[in-house]
């Protein structure tokens, strides 16, 4: 498995993220960032409050502009100005709040916004097909794509989220904070249905303040603090103690 | 495969109609029994049934645009007066002895006007982000004050023009085949917009924005434009039901479309849509607009009654038709609609009927399905910009940094521009007394509703209220023959009765403070002129009536004498309802201010969410805030009574809005978590001013003198008001000036730094 990452990174990385800056007023929120995403692969992006994990995340999608560095997906440089033009790259990014709508039910929000069309209507058939058929294959049970997600649980309707996100045929998916709002149980099946995407070739990267979860479906782990990188740890090379104390009192460390 | 995908999964729901629909249509064969058993003479005939299919179809018209504009989550209050304007410019510009157009000109030019009308509340709405519920309140008073204006409150009428243009009118007539044109029209655009709201990609994007917003964006969707297309297109419906109106009326009255936005709202609440938005179907509402116009057919046509009366001696049996008096009709409509607001979430949402029909059979219920927010509520942290210059500043840039400093410079400037127009009305002390009397009746408002709006509520019945206690008040003194202290008292009871239902809807049923305080204003107006009607409300006791006197009567009436100094000078000039104004203002700033209680309010205000997570019980502080405000406005119409020592049941109208700017100038904010007592009272101290200024009888150079008519200047209440909300939004909270200066300075920089290297 680490020999295997190695020959990774020779390869071209997925994501790569060079030299990111991103300052809010006097506010250094970022400082010459690296970060390397392979394809299939789940990375866990750690660090305390304020460590500048989202701000990071939002200049990958594009949410949020650099004010200086390189983002290139697959070895091509991009500028996003909005999430819509690293979605059209294959970037999909979960929100923590699900950003669904409630009072629509699965198929409409696993389409929200691109609703497939016959003519002038919404063609139903379609959309309520391709609506199962992502489901299916994410494991998930939703009991049906009819269903009103209000009337769901924040664990399937986190599912939900994902499926939409899946059904964009995406080569990365961020995930922030997923499992924050979670039971215990809907976590767990968030981590497989997270090593179901991996099966699919999706890589991902995960914010998340648990270890546990981090340690149990990761294979990288980055550490940010204050908005530098302080260590990058393959997970089978590390344990949530060292991982920890990274968090807390490492050093910026630059590979050469 | 898809076939065997749709097997697979079942039969998706129905979109265009559901089981409230059917449950609207058997209410509505209940009410039409009920009407046809206390008057058969009219709900018996055909006549009655297409009388009422033909008053639907305009109102079906309106509703089918509102419910767009519902589902999003708004609310477009200005379709009556939208739909008004509509007829009136219409027939300013056909009827002969005006512009004399043809229909076809004319008809189009209203079509710009709706159109126009339309961008601007979604302008308002979305891009400048003022509250719907007050951009399109203003936007209904101005649109009243111009259809006043422009008709001067006659009506217009061109009976015998019109016969010339038959295919035009013939629109609004009964057809050949024994039905009006109206009902196909009407039946036609509530089909498109069904569907279109059902099936087609717009409907979807209007249910995710109103569904959540914040998604919605997340999604791609335009949410704006989606806002603003539902404006337009339920300010074209309100003009196409203004131009049906025209077609049959062939002339116009300077009342068309009053209030008839209430019987839209209630329609398509009625009809299963959400004031919380999200839900809601054409058909329903259409179904709703037609169960509202028969129950409105059935208050308005009253039932035949018999009466013996003796003349000369001799039984003569008179038949009259009964009626329910003038305002009643608006106040149980007004009902209607805070019923109807409860009917979404508390029916349908917990599936009443379905578990009901359960239980009859014995049968697991079905759940109910808890909506609980999906979406995290945008997170309010305001001012921060303005609130670091407070931080930092000295001396004159500490009161400029104050949110009421705008209010109190304004104050002085517009007593001092007074002063330069008409120095001698200004220094009379009569003239102060009218405008000091104005501005304490408004005071008082605008002291109750501060602590509303620092709440982050809102209360738009505060005039409504104040006519409502002062009419209580004129009517146990004089029908029921109280003395002053128990009607007094009646007054009090009723004013702070009108405040419970207001604080009940907002708080114990957790729906929005507009829609309670909106049904509010239609109910207590409305039992205002029932009271009243038809009767002579003066001639009060004279103990009464000194709450509304001058120091100095009541000097006199007690037979004080206090010689002819500045004193008699003050007590001339002060009156009892000022001190008391004062009183309360001194009272309820300390409270805001200073103690614990007041801080609480502003925590409600800053973030609810927040506070009850400290411990703050925010129920009960936006209760007694409702109440507070409530119990301000019965004061202000208490007063008010014993001031003009009678009643008239136009009392403190456009007051609700007078108040709200009020507020809003003196630093309060329309989101909440803002607003000081000196900044209330210098906020009406502007409006005040304003609205005297406006008034004033300018002298011009040529010896002539102008009045402007209280109608446009109603119009430009409307107009200070909208202005105040976009001050606070854009310069006070979002400090655009300051990111100008930032962007200005950078420019600078860049343009000088090349020049330095």
């Amino acid at each position: 498995m680490p020999e295997e990452l190695k020959i990774d990174s020779a390869t071209t990385p997925l994501i790569e993220m060079r030299h990111i800056s991103k300052a809010f007023g006097a506010v250094r929120a970022l400082h010459d960032v690296d970060l390397r995403l392979y394809p299939g692969e789940i990375m866990g992006l750690v660090g305390d409050n304020s460590a500048g994990k989202s701000t990071l995340m939002k200049i990958l999608t594009g949410a949020y502009s650099r004010d200086s560095g390189d983002v290139l997906v697959g070895g091509a440089p991009t500028h996003f100005k909005s999430p819509h033009e690293s979605r059209a790259a294959g970037i999909e990014m979960i929100y923590q709040d699900f950003a669904l709508c409630g009072n629509m039910d699965v198929g409409q929000n696993i389409f929200l916004g691109r609703w497939p069309r016959k003519g002038f209507f919404v063609d139903r058939k379609t959309m309520y097909s391709e609506a199962d058929v992502v489901l299916k294959r994410l494991k998930v049970d939703v009991n049906s794509v009819y269903q009103r997600v209000e009337s769901l649980s924040g664990g399937r309707q986190q599912s939900v989220a994902i499926a939409r996100a899946i059904s964009f045929d995406p080569r990365v998916v961020v995930l922030d904070e997923p499992t924050a709002n979670l039971s215990v149980m809907a976590t767990e099946r968030l981590l497989e249905t997270m090593l179901e995407l991996k099966k699919h070739g999706v890589a991902q990267i995960i914010i998340s303040h648990r270890l546990q979860d981090i340690f149990a479906v990761g294979d990288r782990v980055m550490v940010l603090k204050r908005g530098e990188n302080v260590g990058e740890r393959h997970i089978t090379h590390t344990t949530e103690q060292e991982v920890l104390e990274i968090i807390v009192s490492g050093k910026r460390e630059k590979a050469a | 495969m898809s076939d065997t995908a749709e097997l697979r999964l079942g039969r998706p729901p129905a979109q265009l109609v559901g089981g409230w629909e059917l449950g609207l249509l058997v209410l509505m064969a209940i009410l039409f029994a009920g009407g046809a058993l206390i008057n058969p003479a009219f709900f018996l005939s055909g006549d009655a049934f297409h009388a009422i299919l033909r008053d639907t179809a305009r109102y079906a018209v309106v509703a089918v645009g509102m419910t767009f504009v519902i589902i999003n989550k708004d609310l477009d209050l200005s379709v009556g007066s939208t739909n008004g304007l509509v007829g009136v410019a219409f027939s300013i510009l056909f009827a002969p002895q005006f512009n004399d157009w043809g229909p076809i000109g004319a008809t189009i030019f209203c079509l710009v006007l709706g159109t126009f009308i339309g961008l601007i509340n979604g302008v308002l709405v979305t891009i400048l982000k003022v509250p719907s519920f007050i951009a399109t309140l203003t936007m209904l008073l101005i649109g009243r004050g111009i259809i006043l204006g422009l008709t001067g409150g006659r009506s217009i009428g061109y009976a015998v023009k019109g016969r010339d243009y038959p295919w035009f009118f013939q629109l609004g007539e009964t057809n050949a085949l024994g039905f009006n044109n109206q009902i196909p029209i009407a039946l036609v655009i509530v089909i498109i917009g069904a569907i279109v709201l059902a099936k087609t990609r717009w409907g979807y994007e209007t249910f995710a924005t109103g569904g959540n917003e914040q998604a919605a964006i997340y999604a791609g969707i335009p949410t704006r434009w989606v806002r603003i297309r539902a404006y337009l297109l339920s300010s074209l419906c309100a003009t196409v039901a203004g131009l049906m109106a025209i077609t049959q009326d062939k002339g116009v009255t300077a009342q068309a479309g009053l209030s008839s936005e209430l019987i839209v709202i209630a329609a398509v609440i009625i009809g299963g849509a959400s004031i919380l938005g999200g839900r809601g179907r054409v058909i329903g509402a259409c179904l709703g607009a037609m169960l509202t116009v028969v129950i409105d057919k059935v208050l308005r046509e009253g039932w035949p009654t018999t009466r013996i009366v003796q003349i000369d001696g001799q039984d003569v049996e008179v038949s009259a038709i009964a009626q329910l008096p003038v305002g009643a009709v608006p106040a149980l409509l007004g009902a209607l609609l805070l019923l109807a607001v409860l009917v979404e979430p508390y029916v349908l949402r917990r599936r009443l009927v379905g578990r009901f029909w359960a239980w009859l059979r014995k049968k697991e219920p079905p759940l109910i399905i808890e909506a609980t927010g999906i979406a995290i509520e945008g997170v309010q942290t305001k001012g921060t910009m303005a609130s670091d210059k407070a931080l930092t500043a000295r001396g004159l840039g500490k009161f400029l940094a104050r949110r009421d400093a705008l209010a109190i410079i304004l104050a002085v400037v517009l007593w001092l521009v007074g002063v330069w127009l008409r120095p001698d009305y200004w220094w009379n002390l009569q003239n102060s007394f009218a405008i000091l009397l104005n501005y304490t009746e408004l005071a008082l408002l605008a002291v109750g509703l501060s602590y509303v709006i620092a709440c982050g509520d809102i209360d738009l019945s505060v005039g409504a209220v104040l006519a409502l206690a002062g009419a209580a008040t004129a009517f146990a003194m004089k029908v029921m023959g109280f003395d002053p202290m128990i009607a007094i008292l009646m007054g009090l009871l009723a004013g702070t009765a009108a405040g419970l239902i207001n604080a009940l809807i907002t708080i114990g049923f957790n729906l929005p403070s507009f829609i309670a305080t909106l049904g509010m204003f239609y109910i207590a107006r409305g039992l205002a002129a029932w009271i009243v009607a038809g009767k002579q409300l003066t001639g009060f006791p004279e103990s009464f009536n000194l709450l509304g006197r001058k120091v100095g009567d009541i000097l006199d009436h007690f037979g004080i004498d206090v010689g002819s100094g500045t004193l008699r000078t003050i007590s001339e000039a002060v009156s009892v309802q000022t001190l008391w104004m004062i009183v309360i203002a001194i009272i309820a700033g300390i409270i805001l201010a200073y103690t614990p209680f007041g801080q609480m309010i502003y925590a409600t205000g800053g973030n609810r969410r927040a506070a009850d997570y400290a411990g703050i019980n925010t129920k009960r502080v936006r209760f007694i805030s409702l109440m507070f405000s409530a119990l301000c406005a019965t004061m202000a119409g208490i007063i008010y009574t014993a001031f003009f020592r009678s009643f008239n049941p136009t009392a403190g109208q456009f007051r609700e809005l007078d108040a709200i700017a009020a507020v809003i100038i003196g630093g309060g904010s329309i989101f909440g978590g803002y607003g000081t007592m000196i900044g209330a009272l210098a906020g009406a101290a502007v409006i005040t001013l304003i609205r005297a200024l406006l008034q004033l009888n300018i002298i011009l150079p040529g010896g002539g003198s102008f009045v402007m008519p209280q109608h446009w200047v109603n119009v430009f209440t409307g107009l200070i008001l909208i202005v105040a909300v976009l001050i606070d939004i854009w310069l006070r909270q979002a400090n655009i000036l300051a990111g100008l200066r930032v962007r200005f300075a950078r420019f600078i920089r860049a343009k000088s730094e090349p020049e330095h290297a």
